[in-house]
């Protein structure tokens, strides 16, 4: 089962340990505020489904898979696989306005990005590509360092169910 | 005889079966046995859906369901077990549209909905927890908690069936009772609000602790468990925080820890959704643990340790049939030990003294979350 994927989680810990989303979240408390979880299955690692014709291709280089670099704190449907994709909403549904931020490491150009997990709403639940990964998430108590949260449920566009989430580049970490 | 005469001949013998009454509908005994359990699930693929699954631990039969909505978290049972009460949200056009959010009351022995009382549509939508709706000691006041991001806690009378007041919890999250008048939320600094409510369920009182949780360290999770005077919050790494209600507060008791040096070595944690479960009468704590690095806290485990609370050791290891990222116990004499895990239906029951495996019950919801026993 994907929970026993060790290998993506010593990888998501590397990314973790390599970053500093907590010294980021003070700098960018203000404009963040509203920092958004998502919700969560808490153990659903990397149970993506395969795209079509991707065969060994590189995870991390793929949206529609949990491995993908920018999911290193995400909990929700990808919205990749939805009809979105990593920065946009599906069609027909609504971008939340609050979200919660992480920092994600990409491999590709080996640089460190604040992304935040916008959660797409307005419609069912997608129910595609589950996807968990908690480097760095804290109790709810802590809402905006935390990934247990429904945000359409909790912005200005409130009161719309959840769809999918969205893990958009907002600037490269300094 | 040929076989085909022997078989008309034993039909004409016997007395044919009754016919069957039109418009039976089952009922549920009251009061509800201890041994049930109420599983909460609230249907990720699909959650206007919320459902809360009735089970009997000892046959493993399924009594019953109640629909509960969109992002559903779980029900409260009233004190004199007649009524459940069901804090839920619902879109005018299912998935769109205005939102309502309800206190769903319904009947325990026929399990439908009998009234509903009218709340902020406020309430948070998040991964379950118990500390999602309480109860204040008494019954009296049912305690929602709510996110907008804006937090703080509706309060419903239920003895009038009203909606009292709104309570402002500005930097704390959820509600963990400490008195028929009284509850705490705890603060993202680690420390946390002591609310006293007068007797309309208004805020009379609201208190900020010193910080109990060491959160930058080693957070303590949200997921407590309360056996008297004392709650209990473990931390990722396995540590105890008990917090203590006390005639001069909130005060922090001497922290412990579930795991030994060699069993930290060894990367045993807690984990899970609902991850502690308690029996007063035995005394007795139980938590889910696995093997496993920093962020994991999540994950499931396949074993439950238990633990004497008086002498803070641990007194038996339980190995689980399928992992369980959720555990509850009976709180009677014989008491049960349920596990479920949200990724599979299957719910399983043990004795909880024993922690023999005793059954498991198939096709128990969709993603089962935490679980509430009478």
């Amino acid at each position: 089962m994907s929970w026993l994927d060790t290998l993506t989680e010593d990888t998501a810990r590397a990314v973790a340990r390599r970053t500093a989303r907590r010294g980021l979240l003070g700098s960018l408390g203000a404009l963040l505020l509203g920092a958004a979880g998502l919700p969560l299955l808490p153990v659903a690692r990397g149970a993506s489904p395969k795209p079509a014709g991707a065969g060994a291709a590189d995870k991390t280089q793929d949206e529609t898979q949990c491995e993908y670099w920018r999911h290193c704190a995400i909990d929700g449907y990808l919205c990749g696989c939805c009809g979105g994709s990593a920065s946009a909403c599906p069609p027909g549904t609504e971008q939340s306005a609050v979200t919660w931020v992480g920092t994600c490491h990409n491999p590709a150009d080996g640089l460190d990005y604040v992304i935040s997990y916008n959660d797409c709403c307005g419609k069912g639940t997608c129910g595609r590509c589950l996807c968990n990964r908690n480097e760095r998430d804290t109790p709810i108590y802590i809402p905006f360092e935390s990934n247990d949260y429904d945000w359409c449920s909790g912005s200005s566009k409130a009161n719309i169910p959840y769809h999918c989430s969205t893990a958009r580049i907002v600037a490269p970490a300094k | 005889m040929t076989a085909l005469a022997l078989a008309a001949f034993a039909a004409a013998a016997a007395t044919p079966l009754p016919p069957d009454p039109q418009g039976q509908v089952a009922t549920l005994p009251a009061p509800a046995s201890p041994h049930w359990v109420w599983v909460n699930d609230f249907v990720f693929p699909h959650m206007t859906d919320g459902q809360a699954i009735l089970v009997d631990g000892d046959s493993g039969r399924f009594l019953g369901v109640l629909y509960t909505g969109f992002g559903f978290s779980r029900e409260n049972l009233s004190h004199d077990g007649r009524l459940i009460f069901s804090p839920e949200t619902y879109f005018s056009r299912g998935t769109r549209g205005t939102r309502t959010d309800v206190v769903s009351l319904y009947d325990s022995v026929h399990l439908s909905a009998v009234g509903e009382i009218g709340i902020p549509p406020k309430r948070s939508a998040n991964m379950p927890m118990m500390g999602d709706s309480e109860l204040t000691d008494d019954g009296r006041f049912l305690l929602i908690y709510n996110f907008t991001p804006a937090q703080s806690v509706t309060v419903v009378d239920t003895a009038s069936r009203s909606f009292a007041s709104e309570i402002e919890t500005p930097g704390c999250a959820l509600e963990y009772p400490t008195g028929p008048r009284s509850f705490f939320s705890i603060c993202s600094d680690g420390a946390l609000l002591d609310v006293h409510l007068d007797d309309t369920g208004h805020a009379a009182t609201r208190t900020r602790s010193v910080r109990v949780f060491d959160v930058p360290r080693d957070p303590a999770t949200e997921k407590g468990v309360r056996r008297g005077s004392t709650w209990y919050f473990v931390s990722f790494g396995g540590t105890m925080y008990p917090v203590e209600i006390t005639p001069k507060g909130l005060m922090p008791g001497k922290p412990w820890s579930l795991v030994s040096a060699a069993e930290r070595a060894q990367k045993w944690r807690p984990g899970g959704l609902q991850q502690l479960a308690v029996h007063a009468g035995l005394n007795r704590l139980y938590s889910i643990m696995h093997q496993g690095g920093p962020e994991t806290h999540k994950d499931p485990g396949k074993e439950v340790w238990v633990y004497d609370l008086a002498t803070h050791r641990r007194i038996e290891r339980i190995t689980l049939a399928h992992p369980a990222a959720s555990i509850q116990v009976s709180h009677d004499a014989q008491p049960l030990l349920f596990s479920a895990f949200i990724e599979s239906s299957t719910l399983d029951v043990y004795d909880a003294r024993s922690g023999r495996h005793l059954r498991s019950v198939e096709n128990v919801g969709t993603t089962p979350t935490i679980m509430v026993t009478p």
